[in-house]
C-alpha cells in the first residue's frame, strides 16, 4: 500500500519539546506578540532565547500552575500571546480550573503546552503519567486540543496553533520519538491526515503512538489485512467527516492513544461513531489504571500499546465486521 | 494632603448612586451579592470616577487602567459603576441575573467595561498580574532602566477569598518580578459566606503577610475617600513593588439596619427593599 506523507523508514529520534523549542524560536523571533511563560519547567532554545534578547517576554513563576495559567490568561486580556509550560498532570490536575475559567470562558488566547503529556513518559512513575488529559480538556467549551505524533508533526502543529485565535491545549510527550513525517506534511489543525488508504479496518491514532499504529499496518498487510490509518493529531475538533467515511468505507475502526481510553480518543470516536454510523470499534489505549515506572517499551506491553496489540485488536475487530 | 472637598463629595454622590442602582439591581434579580457588593463601593466610586484612566466610549483602548474585580460574586456595584460612567445603559439593570441577560451574577467579560469574568475564588489576583505584566511589554524605560507601564492594574481581593492559596502565589510573583503598576486592594469587610473571618479561617495579621512578602502596604478606612485617594495615590510614587492597600469596610455599608449582619447572598423583601432605598436617597 501507498504510504501517504511518511518517510520510507522512520529518522532521526527527537524530544517533541524540543522540536517545540525549535519551532518557538523561529515564531518568537518573528511575533512580538509570544510571550513565554513557565511553572519551573526547563526553559528550552525558545526560552533561552527570549532571556537573552526579550526578558520582558519570559516569565517563570516557580512551582504554581494555578498561577501560571491565570497569569497567562491576564496576559492575553492585555493583547500578548502567551505559551504557559508545565507538566501536563500539573496543568490538567492543579490548574484546571484556571484552564476552564480564566483561559477557556472567554476564549482567551493562551496556548496551554501539556508537557511529559501521556502514560508513555519513561521512569517518573504514575504520579507523572497523565492518562486524563483528554477527556479533561475535549469537554471544556471553546478549546481546542492538538496531539502531534513526531518531531515534524510538532513544529508544524507549534505554528498552526500560535497562527490560530483561542485558548489551544498542545500535547506532547517526554520520551523521544522517531521522525515519521516528510518536511512537506501539510498539517492542517482539524483535518485528520491519511497515512494509508485501507478498505479492510481504520486505524485512527494520536499521539507519539503513530508509529506503533503504522507498524502494525505493515504487519496487517502482509496478512492480507489492508488498513487506513488516520493521525487525528486535532482531538478537538475532531475531524467527523474523516471518521464517518472511515466508519462507512472501512467498517471496522481501533482507536489508539498513549491515554485512558475512558473519555480519551477511544471515547470521542466512539462518540461520533456510535450517533451517525455505527460499526465495530475497538478501543487501544490506558484501560482504567494509573501508571508506573518502566521504559518506553515496557510500558507499550504492560499497558497493551504495543504495535502488537494495535494489530491484535484490528484482527478481533474486522471480525466483528 | 487633603482632597478637594467638591470631590470627595462627588465620589461619595457616586457611591450613593451606585450603591442605590445595585439595590434595584439586586430587588430585579430577586438576589444578589449585598453585602460585599457594598463594602466595596467607596473603593470602586474612587477608582472609577477619579482615579482610573478609562473611557467609557472606547470600552476596548489598549491603555486603559484594568480594574479586576476577584471575588467577582460582588457585581452588583461595579455594574452600576459602569452604568453610570455609561458604558451601557441603565435599563440592563432590570435584567440582572436573568436568563439571557448580559449582567450575569458573577461578572463576565461580555460586558462593556468588566475585564474578567470571575466566580471561582483566588484566581483574580493572578489574572491582574498578567494584564500588569502586559503593560510592561516593550515599554519606554526610566532613567533607573525601569519600564514605565501603559497602564495600571487595580484588583479587589476579598478577606475570605485570601483562604484560596492562589492568590499567595500571584502575591509572591508580583514581588518577584517587582510589578509596580499592580494594586490590590483587599476589601476587609471581616465576614465570608458563612462565618466572620476571624471565626472561619483566622488570617491575622493581615497588613503582615503582605509585607512579609514584600508589598508596599498600607492599611485604611475604606470607606474614607480621603485615605481611599491618598493610598491610591501614594501606590503609584512608590517604585520597584506591587502595592497593597488593606482596605477595612463593614459588611453591607450603607443601609445602616443591614451593616455587619453578614448579609451575603441575599433577596431583598419589599420591607428590606423599602429600607434600603430609604436610607439611600
Amino acid at each position: 500500500m501507498k504510504r501517504n506523507y511518511v518517510l520510507e523508514t522512520p529518522g532521526e529520534m527527537k524530544a517533541m519539546y524540543q522540536a517545540y523549542n525549535e519551532e518557538m524560536v523561529e515564531l518568537s523571533k518573528k511575533n512580538g506578540k509570544i510571550v513565554l511563560l513557565y511553572g519551573d519547567f526547563p526553559h528550552g532554545a525558545a526560552g533561552e532565547l527570549l532571556q537573552k534578547e526579550h526578558p520582558d517576554r519570559i516569565y517563570d513563576v516557580g512551582i504554581a500552575e494555578a498561577n501560571l495559567i491565570s497569569t497567562a490568561a491576564g496576559l492575553a486580556g492585555g493583547g500578548y500571546l502567551p505559551f504557559t509550560h508545565c507538566h501536563s498532570i500539573f496543568a490538567i490536575g492543579r490548574a484546571y480550573n484556571q484552564i476552564r475559567q480564566n483561559v477557556a470562558f472567554d476564549k482567551l488566547n493562551v496556548k496551554i503546552v501539556l508537557c511529559n503529556s501521556g502514560m508513555l513518559l519513561a521512569f517518573m512513575g504514575g504520579s507523572h503519567q497523565i492518562i486524563e488529559e483528554i477527556a479533561a480538556i475535549r469537554v471544556i467549551p471553546n478549546m481546542t486540543l492538538v496531539s502531534p505524533a513526531d518531531p515534524i508533526s510538532t513544529k508544524k502543529a507549534t505554528a498552526a496553533i500560535a497562527r490560530h485565535v483561542g485558548p489551544v491545549a498542545l500535547r506532547l510527550s517526554g520520551s523521544p520519538v522517531p521522525t515519521m513525517y516528510r518536511d512537506d506534511f501539510p498539517f492542517e489543525l482539524g483535518k485528520a491526515a491519511a497515512l494509508t488508504d485501507g478498505s479492510d479496518a481504520t486505524i485512527i491514532s494520536t499521539g507519539m503512538v503513530l508509529s506503533d499504529a503504522l507498524e502494525a499496518v505493515d504487519t496487517l498487510e502482509k496478512e492480507g489485512i489492508k488498513v487506513r490509518l488516520l493521525d487525528m493529531h486535532t482531538i478537538k475538533p475532531i475531524d467527523e467527516e474523516a471518521i464517518l467515511k472511515a466508519a462507512r468505507e472501512t467498517g471496522a475502526i481501533v482507536t489508539v492513544e498513549d491515554s485512558s481510553i475512558i473519555g480519551g480518543l477511544g471515547g470521542a470516536v466512539t462518540e461520533v461513531v456510535a450517533e451517525n454510523s455505527p460499526v465495530p470499534v475497538k478501543r487501544v489505549g490506558v484501560k482504567d489504571r494509573f501508571g508506573q515506572a518502566g521504559t518506553v517499551p515496557e510500558l507499550k506491553e504492560e499497558y497493551e500499546l504495543s504495535a502488537r496489540h494495535i494489530a491484535q485488536a484490528v484482527r478481533e475487530v474486522v471480525k466483528k465486521k | 494632603m487633603a482632597h478637594d472637598e467638591n470631590l470627595i463629595q462627588k465620589l461619595t454622590e457616586k457611591a450613593r448612586i451606585i450603591r442605590r442602582d445595585a439595590v434595584e439591581m439586586i430587588k430585579a434579580g430577586d438576589g444578589g451579592w449585598i453585602g460585599g457588593s457594598f463594602s466595596q463601593a467607596d473603593i470602586i466610586a474612587a477608582l472609577m470616577f477619579h482615579h482610573m484612566k478609562h473611557d467609557p466610549k472606547n470600552p476596548h483602548r489598549e491603555d486603559r487602567d484594568r480594574l479586576i474585580v476577584s471575588k467577582a460574586h460582588c457585581c452588583e456595584t461595579v455594574y452600576a459603576a459602569l452604568g453610570e460612567a455609561g458604558y451601557f445603559s441603565k435599563e440592563l439593570y432590570q435584567s440582572y441575573g436573568k436568563m439571557g441577560a448580559t449582567l450575569q451574577a458573577h461578572t463576565e467579560r461580555i460586558v462593556p467595561g468588566i475585564e474578567y469574568s470571575g466566580g471561582s475564588l483566588g484566581e483574580g489576583l493572578s489574572f491582574a498580574l498578567g494584564e500588569a505584566l502586559a503593560a510592561r511589554i516593550d515599554a519606554p524605560r526610566d532613567s533607573s532602566g525601569r519600564p514605565i507601564p501603559r497602564y495600571r492594574a487595580f484588583c479587589i481581593v476579598g478577606d475570605g477569598e485570601s483562604n484560596e492559596g492562589q492568590v499567595w502565589e500571584a502575591v509572591m510573583a508580583s514581588v518577584h518580578y517587582k510589578v509596580d503598576n499592580l494594586v490590590a486592594i483587599v476589601d476587609h469587610n471581616k465576614f465570608q459566606s458563612g462565618a466572620s473571618v476571624e471565626e472561619r479561617m483566622n488570617m491575622m495579621p493581615w497588613a503582615d503577610k503582605w509585607k512579609a512578602f514584600g508589598w508596599d502596604t498600607t492599611e485604611i478606612d475604606g470607606h474614607d475617600f480621603e485615605a481611599i485617594l491618598t493610598a491610591l495615590e501614594n501606590a503609584d510614587k512608590v517604585k520597584g513593588k506591587p502595592h497593597a492597600i488593606i482596605a477595612h469596610t463593614t459588611k453591607c455599608k450603607g443601609v445602616p439596619s443591614f451593616e455587619n449582619k453578614n448579609l451575603h447572598f441575599c433577596k431583598l423583601s419589599d420591607e428590606m427593599y423599602a429600607e434600603a432605598m430609604e436610607a439611600l436617597k
